[in-house]
């Protein structure tokens, strides 16, 4: 096992924490693309941390921020340059191997259900999103997607509002009232 | 007498007992499906407990974390997946029993190793908190500011990827954790202007985002990979196993808890550690290394419950993160209202002893749940992804969106997680940047405090180094730690190894 390589060959996508994806002798399609960009990123914070204090002071509120930014940027240069000088992993595409499609229509389909969660509130958008993505990912019918979908939607609701006392965005749905329902419904109508 | 009644505080309150026991469920078997990590489930379980008052919420957060350290090594042995980093060396030994039919009793083995380890670890800790605790009151803030840098160091370097990635996401967690108005002068850090930016960055948010959304966006692309059944058998190993055993056991369980207790270092290199030890001390293995020896499993299942309990001495006593784990559990006292550090000892030395109690009756819920409930364990093993997957994506919706009520901290869990999904995929380690966020501010204040109280000198900043042996010790390994990643140090070491094997055929 070298230094600078953990990972195993299974598992390059970073299936589990304990396998962190990449391959140590070449790069995966997008990857120096990403190590562009980061490399970018950590200028602008850079830049942007000298702008709190500047040097000032050793003990100025920019100080810390500017020595991690700095780090930030020499690491990220010295991964561009040891990532562009990799040749490219063969047999693997990024739409294929890195962002297949299904991924982007979940990442889509989950930011929908950030959207749409305080205007409809959060059982109306659970639902929205959790019945097309069962019937979508399983390949089953809607039969199977709304039954699944809606009794672990009632199971997470009854778990998270009730046991855990979590405050969801109630929205279009009466639910105050369903709760206090509930909960007279189970002391038995005791007052 | 007080602590002892601490110690006993989740015996006597059912409801408590309950958690544990329900957090220690949930943990062994997230963790043993394939491809959800501790992690992930601390830290989207987590996220429903803020609302609650600390102990309950400590109790559950204990039970996941247990639970989940031994839950990982049930994937390493029936997949050869390690359902966490503590289970990499599990899978070595342990699958290839599983290929011969015997995962039942390597089941068992990790169980009762597990449980004999973890126990241990909690004994260590018990007993050296106090007085590490003692001597951490000692500690300068250039100490603390080292000690973070190393943590950080050491999780990048040696858990996983490579040492300058590792770099990178360390910084990029202490600027994440930077991010908003400055706690001393309040100077507006990284917030461009936008005053949603000045309250920071909510820790949970990057969390569930990096561990949740990320591994959920992951576990896509193998959406219609078939479920793996393996026949379990008889699984309570016999008496004569675990006699036989034990010896070795003892000794990886203090490599364990010495691993774990050392800042940066957890449970995956204590396991990765003690499997080489048992390599080199078991004169006859039960089969080679590698190909299904017993002690292959016990030497690493001991270390990494053992490393549990070691962790929680840098966590307790000097609030400095082991992994990512720890990190996470930190994060989760500081909201809670607890101070993890010296002075937590000093001025709730209960608490520590509800967390002890704690402990010791999560690693006994993994003995009763590692044993029983197989065919149980079976069916969630085979729950379909496609129906898996949304449920998680929904969980951190909820998760992130629990802990302050707002929907800001769902967007930012949204970009996180997509931002991990390509960490991951490109190699850069997740753990680091958390370990970042939680220690951005212990390393800024005592940074601050350090260079303030040496009058702005980097000269006198630098004697106080040299002329105390704990910071000159802690710098030097943190120089020792940059000097291993350069060629330098590459080259240094062949030559050593050169002469040593030139001294041993002289």
């Amino acid at each position: 096992m070298k230094a600078d390589f953990r990972g195993d060959a299974d598992h390059h996508d970073g299936t589990s924490d304990a396998t962190p994806g990449g391959y140590e002798d070449s790069r995966r399609p997008g990857e120096a693309g990403f190590a562009a960009l980061l490399a970018i990123g950590s200028g602008v914070l850079l830049w942007t941390a000298h702008g709190i204090s500047g040097f000032e002071a050793l003990s100025g509120p920019g100080s810390v921020p500017m020595a991690v930014t700095a780090a930030m940027l020499v690491s990220a240069l010295a991964i561009l340059a040891r990532t562009i000088r990799l040749p490219r992993v063969a047999g693997e595409t990024l739409r294929r191997d890195v962002l297949p499609g299904v991924v982007i229509v979940m990442a889509l389909a989950l930011a929908g259900f950030g959207l749409l969660l305080v205007p409809l509130g959060f059982v109306p958008a659970a639902f929205l999103f959790l019945v097309p993505a069962i019937r979508f990912l399983s390949g089953r019918g809607w039969g199977f997607s709304l039954a699944v979908g809606t009794g672990s939607l009632a199971a997470i609701w009854l778990i998270f509002r009730i046991v855990f006392t979590v405050l969801l965005p109630s929205g279009i749905l009466p639910e105050a009232e369903l709760v206090q329902a509930l909960r007279g419904l189970f002391s038995g109508g005791e007052q | 007498m007080d602590a002892l009644l601490a110690f006993l505080t989740v015996f006597t309150h059912p409801e408590l007992l309950l958690l544990v026991g329900l957090g220690t469920f949930a943990g062994v078997y997230v963790g043993a499906i394939p491809g959800l990590s501790v992690t992930m489930a601390v830290s989207i379980l987590i996220s429903f407990t803020f609302s609650w008052d600390v102990l309950p919420a400590i109790s559950l957060m204990i039970g996941i974390y247990m639970g989940g350290v031994y839950g990982g090594s049930r994937t390493a042995i029936l997949l050869n997946i390690p359902g966490a980093p503590s289970a990499i060396a599990t899978a070595m030994d342990g699958y290839p029993m599983a290929q011969r039919g015997e995962a039942g009793q390597a089941i068992g083995v990790t169980t009762v190793m597990s449980f004999f380890g973890g126990l241990i670890g909690i004994a260590v800790l018990a007993l050296a908190a106090p007085a590490v605790s003692d001597f951490a009151l000692s500690f300068q803030p250039r100490d603390y500011m080292l000690l973070a840098i190393l943590g950080i160091l050491l999780v990048g370097s040696l858990s996983t990827g490579s040492l300058v990635k590792g770099i990178f996401s360390g910084s990029l967690g202490l600027a994440i954790g930077a991010v908003g108005l400055d706690p001393l002068t309040f100077t507006e850090r990284f917030t461009f202007g936008v005053p949603l930016l000045q309250g920071g960055i909510s820790f949970i948010a990057v969390m569930i985002g990096m561990f949740g959304v990320s591994e959920a966006l992951i576990q896509l692309q193998h959406v219609n990979s078939a479920a793996v059944r393996q026949k379990i058998d008889r699984i309570v190993p016999s008496w004569d196993t675990v006699k036989k055993h034990l010896p070795l056991s003892m000794q990886t369980s203090f490599i364990g808890v010495i691993i774990g207790a050392l800042p940066g270092t957890g449970g995956d290199i204590a396991a990765l550690m003690a499997y080489d030890h048992a390599k080199r001390v078991t004169k006859k293995p039960s089969r080679p290394f590698g190909k299904g020896a017993i002690e292959g499993l016990v030497a690493p299942e001991t270390a990494n419950n053992a490393a549990v309990g070691g962790a929680f001495i840098p966590m307790m006593t000097l609030g400095i993160p082991g992994d990512a784990v720890t990190a996470i559990m930190i994060g989760a006292l500081f909201i809670h209202g607890l101070n993890p550090g010296p002075m937590l000892m000093v001025t709730q030395p209960d608490m520590f002893w509800v967390i002890v109690g704690a402990l010791v009756t999560a690693n006994a819920f993994m003995l009763l749940f590692g044993l029983t409930g197989i065919r149980l364990f079976t069916k969630i093993v085979e729950l379909p992804r496609a129906v898996l997957i949304p449920l998680i994506m929904l969980l951190s919706i909820v998760g992130a969106y629990a802990v302050n009520n707002s929907v800001t901290d769902v967007y930012w869990m949204l970009g996180f997680g997509v931002f991990g999904y390509f960490m991951r995929h490109y190699g850069y380690p997740l753990g680091p940047v958390i370990l970042g966020v939680i220690l951005s501010r212990l390393l800024d204040d005592n940074w601050r405090r350090a260079i303030i109280s040496d009058r702005e000198d980097l000269g006198a900043f630098f004697h106080g180094i040299l002329t105390s042996p704990l910071s000159l010790v802690l710098t030097v390994a943190v120089v020792l730690i940059f000097l291993s990643q350069t060629p330098l140090w590459r080259a240094a070491i062949g030559r050593l190894g050169q002469r040593r094997h030139r001294h041993a055929a002289g």
